[in-house]
């Protein structure tokens, strides 16, 4: 079921059908309280509300200028709202520094490829559990991303920079799993990668939400991001237009036409997303 | 002539050495803090004049003193970085930085003036004088016992960098801060460090320089300038470009002075780095697109 930010359900939507935990404050991993945050003297959210439920992909779309990536810097703590709350697990996440974000449980891989060039892979790999002083502990979870981005064991030793930048994108993915998140926070997971590597890319999101691990990611393609996901959110300058389970968002026949390119009734077969 | 020419080239390297530990600290400096340090200078002088007191009001050898001096030298650092740096913030945070970290030059300038008066004094000790003979050369303690200084301050340097987690964290700041942070390094207590050691290493500096040079308030702007030639010849924010630009330069300085003359030895010192830059703007050792911010 497809919501309006004022609740309703939206047109065309039978209010029985749908993902029941949207919206179910007590399924609720983290939750925006009409969150205003922007740079400098202006606002770029304006009273964001709205929750990511536990266990599920939620994916937030719209277009430049939206408020993604801020609405990602307020949860990740690079951003102090200037309004509202947003809570993780019941504790607000206001005035937390990034570190303090860390223990709580949130990692986000940042929009760039955010590796450390110089360092390797393995040290990169490590930097994720930088905030860790249980030596064990580091090198029983590098074993375990080890085993599953195998691109982490094989260039180990290699500079990040070597790397091709679906390879980056997946040792970004196993740094940000050191710390065994509970949320995943990941900022246009497809920027520059080709379709076959975007594919890989999908396919391990998903993989990492199969393992219980609830994930929140921005996507300016917004067909695979919202097929990946079970919630979609739709952001429209710094405001929540529509929120609703991804394949219902892809549906709506507004949405479609603004967001998508339009063609809606195609999106279902379309290209690009992580099932071909 | 082609004695003299080693013997330039030996000179040359073993003052390179010492040059190199102080634009060490002014390009580690500037990889993570975007900071210029124009006081880095004024600095080395300072360092040079707590060498001069402790040794003559107090008898402490020159190198025994860098017990103290050194980790004075890193608390001046680390207030410096908090009353001025830190407030420095935006787009124009470099180019502030410059005027910024003059003002702080002139302010220690002023001070040691009041102090010491514009007077040249230099530093004394029994192998500051003394020479010792190797293949034919005469070779000055005081540049040896610097080099070996320089290189085991730059091998700690180097190891802190590269084998503490504190370094670590540090390379992270340098390459990327954003990055660093979500990873929840403390990019902010790391600059602060980082500026407090780039200002430590210049005591060791400080005091070979005084050792080797008669100096006064004012003998900072020449080396900073000459540290700014080395840093970004070396490309800015490589330490491993600094120790090389360093070496070069000196070396390339001292043969001039040999072959041709003193007076053309200076010119071809910043002669030099124009014609590097217009060749490769990214200087010796650095690379094109060093971070992000």
């Amino acid at each position: 079921m497809t919501r309006l930010p004022d609740g309703k359900v939206a047109p065309g939507q039978d209010p029985s059908v749908g993902a029941g935990a949207v919206g179910d404050p007590a399924a609720a991993l983290l939750s925006f309280d009409g969150v205003v945050a922007g740079y400098g003297g202006g606002d770029v959210l304006h009273g964001i509300s709205f929750q990511v439920p536990r266990g599920g992909i939620t994916c937030i779309v719209g277009p430049n200028g939206a408020g993604k990536s801020t609405l990602l810097a307020t949860v990740s703590g690079m951003l102090r709202p200037r309004l509202g709350a947003i809570s993780f697990q019941g504790r607000s996440l206001v005035g937390l520094s990034p570190r303090e974000v860390l223990e709580a449980g949130i990692v986000q891989v940042p929009q760039n490829h955010s590796l450390f060039r110089e360092m390797t892979v393995r040290e990169n790999v490590e930097m994720g559990a930088f905030i860790l002083r249980d030596h064990e502990l580091i090198r029983k979870r590098l074993h375990e991303v080890e085993a599953m981005f195998p691109v982490v064991a094989k260039r180990a030793g290699d500079k990040a920079g070597s790397l091709s930048g679906g390879q980056q994108r997946l040792v970004e993915f196993a740094r940000s799993l050191m710390l065994d998140p509970a949320l995943v926070v990941l900022d246009e997971p497809s920027m520059g990668l080709d379709p076959q590597t975007l594919k890989v890319v999908f396919e391990t999101i998903r993989l990492m939400n199969e393992q219980g691990r609830t994930i929140l990611l921005v996507e300016q393609n917004a067909r695979a991001g919202l097929r990946l996901s079970t919630q979609g959110v739709v952001l429209e300058s710094g405001r929540v237009r529509l929120e609703g389970p991804g394949r219902e968002i892809l549906e709506n026949p507004e949405i479609g036409a603004l967001y998508l390119g339009g063609a809606t009734t195609s999106v279902a077969g379309s290209g690009g997303g992580t099932r071909g | 002539m082609a004695s003299s020419i080693l013997k330039a080239v030996i000179d040359g390297v073993l003052t390179g050495g010492v040059y190199a530990l102080m634009a060490a600290g002014l390009t580690l400096i500037f990889g993570v803090m975007d900071i210029i340090n124009i006081a880095q200078g004024v600095l080395v002088v300072l360092a040079a004049y707590l060498s001069y007191v402790l040794s003559t009001q107090l008898g402490i050898d020159l190198f025994v003193g860098l017990l103290i001096t050194v980790p004075t030298l890193f608390v001046v650092g680390v207030v410096v970085e908090w009353a001025f740096i830190r407030r420095l913030a935006g787009r124009e945070r470099t180019a502030m930085s410059i005027l910024v970290t003059y003002a702080v030059a002139i302010i220690i300038e002023g001070l040691l003036i009041r102090q010491f008066s514009t007077d040249y004094v230099q530093l004394n000790a029994w192998y500051v004088d003394r020479s010792f003979r190797l293949l034919g050369l005469y070779l000055p303690y005081i540049y040896v016992f610097g080099f070996a200084l320089a290189a085991a301050l730059l091998a700690a340097l180097y190891m802190v960098l590269y084998r503490t987690r504190f370094g670590r964290s540090v390379r992270a700041a340098m390459q990327d801060r954003s990055a660093a942070r979500l990873v929840g390094v403390n990019v902010e207590r790391v600059a602060t460090l980082t500026f407090g050691l780039g200002v430590a290493v210049t005591a060791a500096g400080g005091m070979v320089f005084g050792a080797t040079n008669a100096f006064n308030p004012n003998s900072g702007y020449d080396l900073i300038s000459r540290l700014l030639t080395i840093v970004i010849l070396g490309g800015m924010g490589s330490i491993g470009g600094a120790l090389g630009a360093a070496v070069f330069m000196l070396t390339l300085e001292d043969v001039v002075s040999v072959v041709w003359s003193p007076t053309w030895s200076t010119l071809v010192f910043f002669a030099a780095l124009v014609i590097v830059l217009s060749v490769k703007p990214t200087g010796l050792f650095g690379r094109a697109a060093a971070r992000a911010q």
